[in-house]
């Protein structure tokens, strides 16, 4: 009887730690839809990352050089390379409306910082025409992206940066001088 | 005698040209100790406008009494594009006697500076928009990008003043913490990123541009704060003068020099046309001091 009160036990414990997590697995509730969002931002970045490295191995490394025609050209270079490898490339493919809406949310609160609209529109281009998958025009000077929204947006890989055109929010690649994809009308 | 008037006309045209295309006489006087460390500043240089020829030939002119041995650009080095004709017309024609003799110039980026311009050895940035560099023993200097304070650039910043054990931290970046510009004013947003980082770790001297006049503002929490952006551009009355200025001069083009020598910094702000618009000599702030002074009083 006590041989089997014991077997009885180990059999109900065994049964516990098999099916317990699975149980508990089925009633947690989904993963934070937030942080999925976030997730595919950052895979949709890492992939147009891996394009660029790509784009870049495919020719002689940009060296430090006091030759400005050499500058230009090794960054056109890549920009052309890069802009092929993505053909078509559109407004969306990175800011899908899901990472979109997120990215707004998050940018609300830091713009209503007292400063920060004004820090953005003060070195701001203005309307100027853009597209994606085109060059950042050379002549228009860069906003200024106040630290506390650079602190509120998720981080990025060296070299692709967030920027302001107008009211636009473009995500730049500062290698290339491309313009990767944007978010109409982030700031409104 | 035809021939003897001939000469004399011939001399006085020499004289004529020479005072007109010589850059007007500067009253350079700073201590040219043997060893200090001289350095210029120039700030929102790079329009290739006659302005900017006309400060660079002062800059020239001012190496002949004090051998600075670099210069530094406060930012917006490269206005309107950065193609080849634009480093040509905008650095290296304006600065080749410099250039050419082995003179160091070592950029911050301005908002109008492609990332790219890292690349361009003349600006000795090492492919980085952010580098410090130690240009004499007791002396080390950050160069920041002040458009982009991200947090890698935050933490390199706290990683590299941590490790210097130099006693005078010198930086500079485009956009000027404190300032009574009446077109952009002091960057508080920034302000709020760097100065506990400054004041936890001793530094000393701040210069910027972005705006386009000369500013040395009064010491803040020990710290001394410099804005010199008009090196080729000019926003003529643009100061309005507040608890915050010590001077300022904002009707006509400048450049500054600095000598460093033990603890005292002297400087000199020298428009175009050669006048000296400030000078002093100011005293580092010891430790004790500025740990006093970064306090908040109760």
């Amino acid at each position: 009887m006590r041989v089997f009160t014991r077997v009885t036990h180990t059999i109900l414990f065994l049964v516990l730690t098999v099916a317990w997590p699975h149980a508990y697995a089925a009633q947690k509730p989904a993963a934070n839809p937030d942080a999925q969002v976030l997730q595919d931002f950052k895979a949709r970045v890492d992939k147009y990352v891996e394009l660029r490295n790509k784009a870049d191995n495919d020719a002689p490394p940009m060296k430090k050089t006091d030759d400005s025609v050499a500058l230009r050209s090794a960054q056109q270079g890549l920009a052309e390379r890069i802009g092929a490898a993505r053909t078509p490339a559109k407004q969306g493919d990175i800011f899908t409306p899901e990472i979109t809406a997120r990215f707004r949310k998050l940018l609300r609160p830091e713009v209503n910082e007292p400063g920060t609209k004004a820090t953005i529109k003060d070195d701001n281009p203005g309307a100027i025409p853009f597209k994606v998958n085109g060059p950042y025009p050379s002549k228009e000077p860069l906003s200024t992206v106040p630290p506390n929204v650079l602190a509120s947006l998720p981080p990025l890989p060296k070299d692709i940066e967030y920027r302001f055109v107008s009211k636009h929010l473009i995500l730049r690649d500062a290698r290339a001088n491309l313009i990767i994809d944007y978010i109409p009308n982030a700031l409104s | 005698m035809h021939s003897r008037s001939h000469t004399r006309f011939v001399i006085a045209l020499a004289l004529l040209v020479g005072a007109v295309g010589a850059p007007a006489a500067q009253d350079v006087s700073l201590p040219n100790q043997p060893d200090s460390l001289k350095f210029a500043i120039i700030g929102d240089s790079g329009t290739g406008s006659s302005s900017q020829y006309k400060v660079a030939e002062q800059l020239i002119a001012a190496r002949a009494k004090f051998p600075y041995e670099f210069v530094l650009m406060m930012g917006d080095n490269l206005y309107s594009g950065n193609g080849p004709k634009d480093y040509q017309k905008k650095f290296e024609e304006p600065y080749k006697a410099l250039l050419d003799s082995g003179l160091k110039f070592y950029a911050a980026l301005g908002n109008h500076d492609n990332t790219d311009e890292r690349n361009y050895k003349p600006f000795n940035m090492g492919g980085q928009r952010y580098y410090t560099f130690k240009p004499k023993n007791g002396v080390r200097v950050f160069a920041l990008d002040s458009n982009y304070m991200d947090q890698p650039q935050l933490q390199w910043l706290e990683k590299e003043l941590t490790a210097s054990g130099s006693d005078w931290k010198i930086a500079f970046f485009h956009h000027p913490l404190y300032s009574s510009g009446g077109t952009h004013g002091s960057d508080f947003q920034l302000r709020a990123q760097l100065e506990p980082m400054f004041l936890k770790h001793g530094v000393d001297a701040v210069f910027s541009g972005h705006e386009h006049f000369y500013e040395r503002i009064k010491p803040q929490k020990g710290i001394y704060y410099f804005t010199s952006g008009g090196a080729a551009k000019l926003r003529d009355g643009d100061v309005k003068k507040t608890d915050l200025t010590a001077k300022s001069f904002d009707a006509g083009y400048h450049f500054m020099l600095i000598e460093i020598t033990k603890d005292t910094m002297y400087f000199q702000a020298i428009s175009d046309q050669g006048k000296v618009v400030d000078s002093g000599a100011l005293t580092r702030f010891s430790d004790q001091e500025k740990k006093k002074l970064a306090t908040p009083s109760s």
